[in-house]
């Protein structure tokens, strides 16, 4: 078999068993009307096409449709997600994707200017709370103001010593 | 894309569940009948026939919609099939109902029941073609998708799939020809 039957025999079975470009249909009709061989090898593609699509249609047992149907919807809801889960989910398609990246680089963006504009203390801070601060970020602090007041407590608790409670601790052994 | 089933994908995207019941109801019968012929039998066809939407309803939100939805479909319904005859090492069990074909009613009994037999040998025969081989017979004999599209299912070129019907055609010819199966 030439390069040319194999190519006009392949260009065959694509018309047989499903459609061709009409420029393909003629090279291929041109190609049999000059080679017996492959006449005789089309009759009989044809005749095997004609016949796998002649014995191709199935029925299914009555009732067959509702049943599945049913058992879809079962294996559906047992495999439905939680809310949170769908909504990730709905945020996750491609619909949604750059919406999604827009809005969180939108608050990233506005907690960030928040965070830097936050008014700082006017006086400069006690010394003697550089250490124990050092501990503290600012973004700790922003987050909870009330940090560096508690701070600033603990911290007199543990420097200021009572003068009468000084005394008595001297004098007892 | 479909504009009918570019609409049920937003429907489900946007939260409503009957939209994919609804893309069920239109395809579930081409993707039967691909898992029917791939797998030989009703109830293997129908349980893939489960799993191919459960699949997709999984990953349906997810779906790009650079392709067409069936075609989306056809390639879950084909690896799974592929997936699921790779685990057996034989042929394909076909059931009873092979021959419960639709034929044409006539009131010859032995006509109908030589009919029976044809088509039991015909699924017999595709169902010894090689699993990706007989893929693309389904799909393009049953299923009518052009080569492109089935390049595209079965991750190939369509020069691939072309040189594989033509096999693949050759191979039955000779398989219903020693059957004693002729021309219809």
């Amino acid at each position: 078999m030439t390069m040319r039957c194999q190519e006009a025999l392949e260009r065959l079975v694509e018309g047989l068993t499903g459609s061709v470009p009409p420029a393909d249909r003629e090279a291929v009709i041109a190609h049999l009307a000059t080679c017996a061989r492959c006449r005789q090898e089309a009759v009989e593609l044809e005749a095997t096409a004609a016949r796998l699509r002649e014995s191709a249609s199935f029925t299914v047992p009555p009732g067959f449709w509702p049943a599945f149907m049913n058992r879809l919807t079962d294996r559906m809801a047992q495999d439905r997600l939680p809310l949170l889960a769908r909504v990730r989910r709905w945020l996750g398609s491609p619909r949604h994707a750059w919406a999604t990246a827009v809005v969180t680089a939108m608050v990233v963006i506005a907690l960030s200017a928040a965070a830097r504009l936050q008014p700082r203390s006017a006086t400069s801070p006690d010394p003697s709370l550089v250490r124990a601060r050092g501990l503290v970020t600012e973004t700790m602090t922003v987050t909870l103001p009330s940090l560096a007041e508690m701070l600033d407590i603990w911290r007199a608790g543990m420097t200021e010593v009572d003068p009468h409670l000084d005394a008595l601790q001297r004098r007892s052994p | 894309m479909d504009a009918e089933d570019l609409r049920l994908l937003e429907a489900f995207r946007g939260g409503e569940e009957s939209a994919f019941a609804a893309l069920v109801i239109k395809y579930r019968e081409s993707i039967y009948r691909v898992a029917r012929h791939m797998l030989g039998n009703h109830e293997d066809a129908a349980d893939a026939t489960q799993d191919v939407f459960i699949r997709a309803y999984r990953a349906l939100p997810r779906f790009d919609g650079r392709s067409q939805i069936y075609t989306w479909l056809y390639r879950i319904t084909v690896n799974l099939c592929l997936d699921l005859r790779s685990r057996l090492t034989r042929l394909p069990l076909l059931d009873d109902e092979e021959s419960m074909r639709d034929l044409p009613a006539g009131p010859m009994i032995e006509e109908e029941a030589a009919g029976r037999e044809i088509g039991r040998i015909v699924s017999r025969a595709v169902a010894g073609l090689p699993p990706r081989q007989r893929a693309m017979v389904v799909l393009r004999l049953y299923q009518d998708l052009p080569y492109q599209e089935i390049a595209r299912i079965m991750g190939c070129s369509e020069g691939t799939v072309k040189a594989t019907m033509f096999a693949a055609l050759r191979k039955l010819r000779r398989v219903l020809a020693e059957q004693g199966v002729r021309a219809p």
